[in-house]
């Protein structure tokens, strides 16, 4: 059974809103982490419906809505999210009242809005959709799960899966989780992230949603061919085993690939693994990077398979993404493969319609 | 009063993330909830502690909630009322 993407929208530090803007130029930035583009949201939601809301949540909406215009549906069969982190702002918001106030004083709107399946419950009441309704929290793997989910659901006969990924950063806990050095000690620019020499990934956030079948439609963006999700691969030879395994199992060479999409994230250790590929079986495709865009963040796969989707669509991709010389004449098959933190590995492989 | 009013007005600009408006956007006689604004029972919540927080005042008979988060101006009165 095929899965077609046939609506998507995203929101990063670019303008991703549309793809041909998108292509005029790579936005630089030299800043602690890399924060989504201001989104104007008065024609989806009235500031009275809006004020409840933090940015993610906003975005996530924006998107999701923006997704099933493009398919043409207004009811999908299912609403399934990922998030690694939630709606850190309004928990922050919370603790952070509940400090000030010393417990007293408690109001509900952080509450409410701080749980994890805020951006999945907020879009299921605007469209007043009773269906499945599910938020995945599993780290690096976040957006990935929720995906498998509704390609499964998919095969179990429901159709028009609206499907989403997003993960907003604040400056608390950007810098608490930058003393675990995770995270760049040095400002360094986007535009080269990939010339730095140190420890640490340029953090970022960003939403990304899609609207998913099992049926062309005519605005299928691709078809989403397969996923695969690893978990902790022992050494680089399990990830050689691994993709070829999932290459093979859907019928395809690494000859065949028209383009690599790589989750480099500018960290000196972890992206040995990438450069690995890249001078080995990956030597002769196409390679391109995404986190120069997006930053590092749990569910940036979302905006890696937006990305994708959009290449396959267009047939093209801009300069600023290009990670070697190797270029191709067609794009008919992509190939992303990413990874968080050495622990979550994720393959999406995409076909042209 | 006017000061009270006024005072009211920012504070629950604040406490609803009204951030579009501006104290003189809101008409304290126009009705709160349904109208006016537009406020429903979340936002009534946010209300009551705003009342007791910044004020010291706690409703006693939730019965009250209707007549006394009527508009600004009653929100206003009833403050008026416990000094």
């Amino acid at each position: 059974m095929s899965v077609y993407i046939n609506g998507t929208a995203a929101f990063i530090s670019q303008n991703t809103l549309n793809f041909n803007e998108f292509q005029k130029g790579l936005v630089e930035y030299e800043t602690d982490f890399l924060k989504t583009v201001p989104v104007d949201y008065k024609p989806f939601m009235t500031p009275i419906e809006a004020r409840r809301m933090s940015k993610i949540v906003k975005d996530s909406i924006v998107a999701a809505e923006t997704a099933l215009k493009q398919a043409g549906v207004t009811m999908p069969d299912a609403i399934i999210c990922g998030t690694g982190l939630g709606i850190i702002t309004d928990t922050e918001k919370f603790l952070e009242k509940m400090i000030d106030d010393k417990e007293q004083y408690l109001t509900p709107t952080s509450f409410i809005q701080s749980t994890h399946n805020t951006v999945a419950a907020q879009i299921a009441l605007r469209l007043k959709c009773h269906n499945y309704n599910f938020t995945y929290v599993n780290r690096g793997h976040s957006f990935e799960s929720a995906l498998l989910d509704s390609i499964m659901m998919l095969r179990e006969g429901k159709r028009n899966i609206l499907v989403g990924g997003g993960d907003e950063m604040t400056p608390h806990y950007f810098s608490v989780t930058k003393k675990t050095g995770f995270w760049k000690q040095e400002i360094v620019k986007n535009t080269e992230l990939f010339g730095t020499k140190t420890s640490g990934a340029l953090c970022g956030e960003g939403v990304a949603f899609f609207l998913a079948d099992s049926q062309k439609s005519k605005s299928t963006h691709t078809e989403l061919v397969d996923l695969k999700l690893f978990y902790k691969p022992a050494d680089i030879k399990e990830i050689f085993d691994t993709i070829k395994i999932f290459l093979d199992a859907n019928l395809t060479k690494i000859s065949d690939i028209d383009l690599v999409i790589l989750g480099n994230n500018g960290d000196w250790e972890q992206d040995k693994i990438y450069k690995t590929l890249q001078e080995t079986i990956f030597e002769e495709v196409p390679q391109a990077y995404f986190k120069h865009l997006s930053g590092e963040y749990h569910t940036c796969g979302a905006f890696a398979l937006w990305l994708a989707s959009q290449i396959v669509s267009h047939k093209k991709y801009p300069e600023f993404i290009k990670a070697n010389e190797m270029k191709t004449d067609k794009i008919n098959t992509v190939l992303i493969y990413n990874h968080y933190s050495n622990i979550n590995h994720s393959l999406f492989l995409l076909k042209s319609i | 009063m006017e000061d009270l009013i006024h005072n009211l007005k920012k504070q629950i600009i604040e406490a609803l993330n009204l951030e579009d408006m501006k104290p003189e956007d809101i008409d304290a006689e126009a009705p709160l909830f349904n109208e006016g604004l537009g406020l429903d029972s979340i936002d009534a919540l946010e209300l009551i502690v705003l009342m007791e927080k910044h004020y010291g005042i706690k409703m006693e008979n939730p019965n009250d909630g209707k007549k006394l988060f009527y508009s600004i101006k009653t929100m206003a009165e009833y403050i008026n009322s416990k000094k």
